[in-house]
């Protein structure tokens, strides 16, 4: 649904204001932009889930790069819950939106 | 993201840490040992770390800059050995000495404390690495 929202919230000025910096950009939907930093997350979370799963099995002895890697996924998805109160915020004041 | 960078390279640093406090541990369990699979007495350790540049630094950012630490490898300290005169010690030469291992417990000791302290030193790092991120994201509150 985030996605949905997202791609109706595109920018359609962005291009031009490139144009004038000489630039060329191909706008990157914000969906693809956010689709993409949740794959990102993902990742994280998976690379901390394999770590703890190692040290759990004896096999990774560093109880420090577990640690980290739970306080990646962490950070990441502290920003994750951030973007989406955003997005969900704006969705909600256009929902009220007088007609 | 730079703040995940950030903890990756201060990782880096807790493990170097950690290698150089399995050495010293290593050094205080041996300080006695005069029988070693390559004969004579058990010679002393000593862990040599290296700078190496760190890989996902961000373009834009000067490469060479940003490094991470690396254990380059495990040397042997090649100080004579201690010399113990103790003529009942079956290990002890025509003359009653023994060769004893050249490790000093208080120099290991104090090696410890600086791993201790630089291991500590990282784990600050990597919370106030934290506390930056988790600021950044209160400015959306």
């Amino acid at each position: 649904m985030i996605d949905r929202i997202a791609s109706s919230l595109e920018i359609k000025s962005l291009p031009s204001l490139n144009a004038q910096e000489g630039k060329v950009s191909e706008a990157a939907g914000f969906g693809e932009m956010l689709s993409k930093s949740i794959r990102e997350i993902d990742m994280l979370q998976k690379d901390a889930d394999i770590s703890i799963e190692n040290l759990a099995a004896g096999e990774n002895t560093d109880i420090h790069q577990t640690m980290i890697a739970m306080e990646k996924a962490d950070i990441a998805m502290k920003l994750m819950i951030q973007i989406r109160n955003k997005v969900v915020g704006a969705y909600e004041e256009i929902m009220r939106m007088q007609v | 993201m730079n703040f995940l960078d950030a903890l990756q390279i201060s990782g880096s640093g807790m493990s170097s840490q950690s290698a150089r406090m399995n050495v010293i541990a290593t050094n205080l369990a041996n300080a006695e040992a005069t029988r070693t699979p390559e004969g004579g007495p058990y010679k002393r350790k000593e862990v040599i770390f290296g700078s190496v540049p760190f890989k996902e630094v961000l373009e834009g950012q000067n490469k060479s800059l940003i490094s991470e630490s690396k254990v380059m490898g495990v040397i042997e300290d090649t100080r004579a050995p201690q010399m113990k005169y103790d003529p009942g010690h079956p290990d002890a030469d025509a003359q009653g000495y023994v060769a004893l291992p050249n490790v000093n417990v208080i120099q290991e000791m104090v090696n410890m404390m600086l791993a201790s302290r630089s291991y500590e030193a990282n784990v600050t790092a990597v919370q106030t690495t934290k506390d930056m991120a988790m600021r950044a994201l209160e400015i959306g509150k």
